[in-house]
Formats: C-alpha cells, structure tokens, sequence
C-alpha cells in the first residue's frame, strides 16, 4: 500500500461513494425482475446480474469504510435520499424490458470506462479490486449488449419502445461523468487516469460503432452536468423506501 | 382479447428451442451433460448456458448443442439385442456361470475367499 501520507482521502472518499452507490442503485432496481423478466432463464440472468452489482458495491462500500473508519452498512442504509451519490441516468426506475436495457446499456458501457482509467491506478486496495470487477463486467457488457442489438433490429414494438427509452434516459445518461468533488487531487495521486471530461469522450467513442450500426440516436449532453449526482427525485425515493425497509423496522438490530 | 388482436399488438413470439448443457468441472475431467436451457437463439443459449451452469465458478468449460442437432439413436435391437453379447466386453465371457456348473459337476464348493 502507497504511503497514506499524500493520500487524498476526501477526494478518495467522493469517488468511492459514487461508484459504490452507482452500482448499489442499478444493482437493487434491477433485482425488481426477479421472478418477472420475460423468461425463466433470463429472470435467473437478470437477477445474477443485479447481484454482482450489489456485490459491487459492498466490496467499494468495504473500501471506503476501511478509509473513513465507518459500518460499510451503515453508509449502504442509514443515509436520507438526497445523501446518495449515484447518477441521475440511475434515478430512472426500471421501467418496461426495453427501458432496463436501455438504462444497463448506458451504465455498463460508461462504468466500463471509468473502471479503465482505474485498473493500476496508485491506491492499491482500489486498483486491485477494480482488476477483479472489470472481469466480471466482461459478462455484462456482452448480455446488455446482446439485447441492445435484438431489441433494435427487431421493427416494431421492441424498436419504438427502445427509442423511447433512449429519448427517456438521453439526457441523464452522460451523468456517470459528472465531475467529483475535488477531481485534480484525484488525479495529481494517480489513482485515476484521467478526468470526467476525457472519460466521458472515450466513452462515447466507444459506444458510437454501436449507435451507428444500429442507427440509434446518441446520448446528448448531459442536462445540469454539475448537479448530475445530486437532486433525485421521486422514483429513487420510492426506490429507496423499498431497500432501507426492513433495516429501518428496527435500527440496530443485529442481523 | 381476440387472438388477432393480440397478434396486432405483439411483435411474433420468438420461438424458443431446447439446448443442452455440457460442462467440465476441472480440467482434465471429461465433458459431461449438465442439462438443458430454453432460449430463442445461439446467443442467448450461451447466455443461459453461463448463467444457469457457470456463474458460481462450477465450470471451466461448457459445450452448447441445439437438441435437434443431437443425433438420437435409442432403437433396442440396435443397442439391446438379445442374445448374449459378453464375448464383446472387454473382459470376455462372463464365467460366473460356467464355472459354477463346473463345480457342481465335479462336487467341488465354491472356494472361500482367503483368509489372507
């Protein structure tokens, strides 16, 4: 482990949060389709998927813990809806298959990215478990990938409600790069590669073959970029009541 | 809902096959058959087949077939025909009862097994 000395703890801090609530959020909205996706082997895909991701972010919930001496549960549960730090693309609930996909598309293609500029980042803890997750997004690139594609090549009902989605999601969906809180410390450390900006060029480089090939609309620039962490609205707060229940029904307990 | 109604709404139904599972627990061991999954395509089969035989690390590798590519041979005169075949076995006849009519003609017991 690098000397803790220089270590930009605060900055740090940022971006474990949202990253780990990035992945908290679309992991337990996409466990919604337990028992309801379109088919019982896509409900056990789907729902596989969504673990992982909470899996995710109790490992980075883990790390952040470890660097600000708190309960990784405690910062998971006990904070208010507007604590969280998640992108707005995420404040989108599930929606219909299509919108699903749609959101997933969006998120595992920029996470991909910004997981990139981490791999041998400077902070060790961080660069080694961004070296494991990025095996496992492997998996979810191809499954959200795989039915972007069908779900645009098939004309008609999947098509359109797919472009909705699209139209819905478009201007949140460069929230992923939303700028940190203190990002040059971040970067002078050499814990990430690059800045937001030059992360969210690369990922629409990325994801541009694709849009052509399907000829689907690009994601336009994000609406608010500055308070694309911030201002969740009413969806998430549902969302939110949902996965806080039981913890709040009776604080404390040991579980 | 008339059916042709819903037909309107609904883009058509992929069709979804039957494919079977094969998967190699550890290397060196041999393929052998996990199950099967549903799914409309090649694509989404070895998405199934992934997710239903090797997501918790059970797996170092799977084979995917469509079943109706599976040639099926299942005719007994051609697999269980009835006359003695033990001549064919890699250990020969099966004495067992030849040598206990052997014994019996000679008046020989069946010896013991040893003690040693």
């Amino acid at each position: 482990m690098t000397a803790t000395a220089a270590l930009p703890t605060t900055a740090l801090a940022g971006l474990l949060l949202a990253m780990a609530d990035d992945e908290f959020v679309i992991g337990f909205s996409d466990s919604e389709w337990t028992g309801i996706a379109p088919l019982l082997e896509e409900d056990v895909a789907m729902s596989s998927l969504a673990q992982d991701e909470i899996g995710h972010a109790a490992a980075l919930y883990g790390l952040l813990a470890e660097l600000t001496a708190t309960d990784p549960d405690a910062i998971a549960y006990d904070r208010e809806p507007g604590e969280y730090r998640h992108c707005r693309l995420l404040d989108h609930g599930r929606g219909d298959w299509a919108m699903t996909i749609a959101r997933r598309y969006l998120y595992d293609t920029a996470d991909s990215v910004r997981l990139d500029a981490l791999v041998g980042g400077s902070w060790t803890p961080l660069a080694e478990l961004v070296g494991k997750l990025v095996r496992e997004e492997r998996y979810h690139l191809m499954h959200a990938g795989t039915w972007l594609d069908r779900l645009a090549r098939t004309d008609g009902e999947a098509r359109d409600r797919l472009l909705a989605a699209l139209a819905d999601l478009g201007p949140d969906a460069a929230t992923v790069f939303t700028p940190l809180p203190d990002e040059p410390a971040l970067l002078d450390a050499g814990i990430i590669a690059a800045d937001s900006a030059e992360l969210e060029r690369r990922w629409r480089a990325a994801i541009a073959p694709t849009f052509g090939r399907l000829d689907l609309p690009m994601p336009p620039a994000a609406r608010e970029p500055e308070r694309g962490r911030q201002d969740h609205g009413q969806e998430f707060r549902w969302l939110w009541g949902e996965f806080t229940m039981v913890r709040r029904s009776d604080p404390g307990a040991i579980w | 809902m008339s059916t042709d109604e819903s037909a309107a709404a609904a883009p058509a139904t992929p069709v979804l096959e039957a494919w079977e599972v094969f998967r190699r627990e550890k290397d060196g061991d041999p393929m052998r058959h996990g199950g099967s999954v549903m799914a409309p395509d090649a694509e989404l089969a070895i998405h199934y087949a992934r997710e239903l035989y090797g997501r918790r690390q059970e797996s170092v590798r799977l084979w995917v077939v469509r079943r109706d590519d599976i040639l099926d041979l299942d005719d007994p005169d051609l697999l269980q025909p009835p006359l003695d075949r033990s001549f064919k076995k890699p250990g020969g006849y099966v004495m067992r009862d030849k040598l206990a009519a052997a014994r019996e003609q000679s008046g020989q017991a069946k010896p013991k097994a040893r003690s040693k």
